[in-house]
């Protein structure tokens, strides 16, 4: 009898420490897929873009709010609609130029202390007014609401020219020594909704300057992303990488971090100009490369900030109380050699000249 | 007229069908006792009547002299046969009147590759049916009589070389023990019987009316019983292997075998799962979905007044109510049943806004995966604890339908018959199993 009792009481307690009156149903939440922060003196303004079901197809809405904290502007905005906002949807978070430039750090942070947010989200920097740029959002005819979305998603609109940052990346490169982050950077298109104009490098938080579209493919090869990205080769002809390997060698000589980089990369040929040798291809790409990755280099050496996570490989070498200076004392001094071999898997379905 | 007879006459009074004729057989008037029901008693005496003298008879016969037996000779469909002159009767073994069916196809379990024939009501008949088919020496049967008023008989078939030893004895002892102590007439007093719990939610004996699956069940050492006017073959004890593995798949090639297989082992979790699932992605755990399936669910449960616990159980309750339902009807009247189901289940709860359309594409999954699970009483189990899973699912979420197949799993781990667990997959002795 005792038995039975306990198991009685077991079996309610279930049921009265679940919480599952809470719960609220898929068809009464909102489910925002981006959210835009952006700041106006103290306040935050915040952006939800909703995706909504309406008549067979699905509209997106935007809504925006002001207030001190993100999450009090949330509360506001789920009070005021018909259904409860709620966030785990969020896949894109995007600020504008001036509040990256200010620093993210408390925004990011907060994210990541709440659970309402997948740390998963991409982080992305909107080079324009965050109220023009929602509005046009809205407006679009065809936005289904997933469109920001699906221009990061792998499996439909992304490029290997896209840098994909998550915000626990954000967040890591704020307390790392050793590691910074590039996020996309994108304004309204002329003619498509978004146009990618490269990314930010966010260091601690902050965003210290841009780099171009073409660095960002490099930045992705570094990170083994690459695949499928394409190449124009200046006056010869375009490529696209089929694959990539890298391999990297690191020392200290006497505090001078020297870096060399063994990058091999499968190409095919798109399209050629003026009829060039395969070797001319392979020439011309080896030093374009080169030169985009030394362009690179210097412009992280010259912002103090290591997107390519280059200190981590010096790690062993630096101690620990040494290693906070990294970036200001050791990456500006860092020498690195190159070493880019291009391997033309095939030619295509043409034959090329030879030599 | 006798005293034994008139005894007898006592004991049957009021019985239409008792008759007690006076017969003069081989030159001796005799009486001719027995029930008509029972006994083809014209061909009977015809018989009889072909004998010279009267003892020639009686030497075929027992020789009676106590009331008791003599009733329960009769009632077993015995004639008696009783002199006038003496006070004991003879019984003797008439022409039966024939109560069986034939050896039939099964009609509850399908036979897609391998012999169709049942096992029937008769004991006789469907021991056998095992001898016939395993002709060896190693086969025992041994029967007992049991029952407190109705005697009924049982046989324990077993292979003497495969047996688990624990198992026979623990089953011996266990029918020593319940011999005469009360009525023996369905699956639940066998499982009084054999002291097994009465409140287990899996079968702990296996039924199967096909010969060919009792016999690997023999021949995996396991044991077979079998009580009479019950046309199923109980194995015991019942393993969850029970579920998945038939003996006919072995009639496949073995790769299509091992796939059958699978497919009903993911039968089985679907069938488990899925409902739940169902009620912790739309309820509480929206965020596991990707949002284009999200939005395209949020768009299908559009203007559903129920929570997804409340619509997932009142179509449960209907889906439950239709398997139900088309048992008891007759054969002739079940395609309503699934006319009038088909509408309510396909279209009419949809167009009026009560669930969503996602939810009968789940149930439809839920209930096709079901029916793979081998043995009707088996599918039921796991009908029962795909309502666990779909609570645990409305109060935790996915977290819920993990909790709730561990629970699952523990609970059948639990189970023990005879020393031999539930979960235990490799019954031969001693020898790998071939599964």
């Amino acid at each position: 009898m005792k038995r039975y009792l306990l198991l009685i009481l077991l079996l309610t307690s279930m049921f009265i420490l679940s919480g599952c009156w809470d719960n609220k149903d898929i068809n009464h939440r909102v489910m925002p897929v981006v959210l835009g922060v952006t700041q106006q003196d103290e306040n935050y303004e915040v952006y939800l873009q909703i995706p909504q079901p309406a008549g067979g197809q699905i509209e997106s809405i935007v809504v925006s709010g002001t207030g001190k904290t993100v999450n009090e502007i949330i509360d506001h905005i789920s009070a005021n609609m018909e259904r409860s906002v709620d966030l785990l949807h969020v896949k894109v978070i995007v600020v504008d130029r001036e509040l990256a430039e200010k620093g993210v750090k408390d925004l990011i942070s907060g994210f990541i202390r709440s659970r309402d947010i997948s740390s998963k989200a991409l982080f992305a920097v909107i080079d324009q007014d965050l109220s023009t740029f929602f509005g046009a959002m809205s407006s679009e005819p065809k936005a289904e609401g997933t469109i920001l979305l699906d221009f990061f998603e792998k499996s439909a609109g992304w490029d290997p020219q896209i840098a994909l940052t998550r915000i626990w990346e954000v967040y890591r490169s704020i307390y790392s020594y050793t590691n910074d982050v590039a996020v996309p950077l994108m304004k309204l298109g002329k003619t498509t909704l978004v146009e990618h104009t490269g990314s930010a490098v966010i260091k601690n938080g902050v965003m210290m300057g841009d780099i171009s579209a073409n660095k960002t493919l490099l930045y992705n090869a570094f990170n083994g992303e690459s695949t499928l990205g394409k190449i124009e080769v200046l006056d010869d002809a375009s490529v696209m990488i089929l694959g990539e390997k890298m391999k990297f060698k690191s020392k200290l000589e006497e505090d001078i971090p020297v870096f060399s980089l063994f990058l091999k990369l499968k190409v095919t040929i798109l399209e050629t100009i003026n009829d060039p040798s395969e070797n001319e291809i392979k020439k011309e790409l080896e030093k374009l490369l080169t030169e985009r990755y030394q362009s690179l280099f210097e412009q992280m050496k010259e912002s103090e900030s290591d997107i390519l996570g280059i200190g981590q490989y010096f790690r062993r070498e630096i101690p620990r109380d040494q290693l906070k200076e990294w970036r200001s004392v050791y990456f500006p001094e860092l020498k690195v050699d190159f070493n880019i071999e291009i391997d033309i898997q095939n030619t295509g379905n043409l034959k090329i000249r030879k030599g | 007229m006798n005293s034994f007879i008139g005894k007898i006459k006592d004991a049957f009074q009021g019985n239409d069908d008792f008759f007690c004729k006076k017969q003069i057989i081989c030159g001796e008037s005799v009486f001719v006792i027995g029930l008509d029901s029972l006994v083809e008693l014209d061909k009977t005496l015809g018989e009889l009547k072909e004998y010279k003298v009267i003892e020639e008879i009686e030497q075929h016969g027992e020789e009676l002299a106590d009331i008791e037996t003599a009733e329960a000779s009769l009632l077993e469909g015995k004639l008696l046969l009783a002199r006038t002159n003496k006070d004991l009767a003879i019984s003797l073994v008439p022409a039966p009147v024939s109560l069986n069916r034939s050896i039939e196809s099964s009609s509850n379990e399908n036979v897609v590759l391998g012999s169709p024939i049942s096992f029937n009501e008769d004991i006789k008949l469907n021991i056998g049916l095992v001898r016939k088919n395993m002709k060896s020496q190693h086969l025992k049967v041994k029967t007992y009589e049991m029952g407190k008023q109705y005697k009924k008989e049982i046989a324990l078939l077993y292979n003497q070389e495969m047996v688990h030893s624990e198992l026979l004895s623990k089953i011996q002892d266990q029918i020593a023990k319940f011999m005469n102590q009360a009525e023996l007439e369905c699956i639940q007093d066998a499982y009084k019987m054999l002291g097994l719990k009465k409140w287990s939610f899996v079968t702990q004996i296996n039924t199967t009316e096909i010969p060919d699956e009792a016999l690997r069940a023999i021949g995996k050492g396991r044991v077979v019983l079998f009580i009479d006017r019950l046309s199923l073959a109980l194995i015991l004890p019942g393993v969850l292997r029970d579920m998945i593995f038939l003996y006919n798949d072995h009639n496949y090639p073995y790769p299509l075998m091992l796939s059958v297989r699978l497919l009903r082992i993911m039968g089985i979790l679907l069938a488990l799962i899925i409902p739940g699932l169902y009620v912790a992605l739309v309820a509480v755990n929206p965020e596991v979905l990707r949002i284009e399936i999200a939005l395209s669910v949020a768009q299908s449960r559009e203007g559903v007044p129920y929570p997804a616990i409340i619509e997932i159980l009142i179509m449960l309750l209907i889906l439950e109510l239709i398997l139900e339902a088309s048992i008891r009807l007759p054969s002739s009247i079940g395609p309503t049943i699934t006319m009038v189901g088909g509408i309510i289940l396909g279209q009419a709860v949809v167009e009026a806004k009560l669930v969503s359309n996602l939810l009968i594409i789940i149930l439809a999954a839920a209930t096709i995966a079901n029916s793979t699970i081998v043995g009707f009483q088996n599918s039921i189990s796991i009908r029962i604890f795909k309502y666990l899973i779909v609570f645990l699912a409305s109060l935790y979420g996915i977290l819920g339908i993990l909790v709730g197949l561990f629970i699952i799993c523990t609970y059948l781990a639990s189970i023990e018959t005879f020393g031999i667990p539930y979960l235990y997959f490799n019954l031969n002795k001693g020898e790998k199993s071939s599964g």
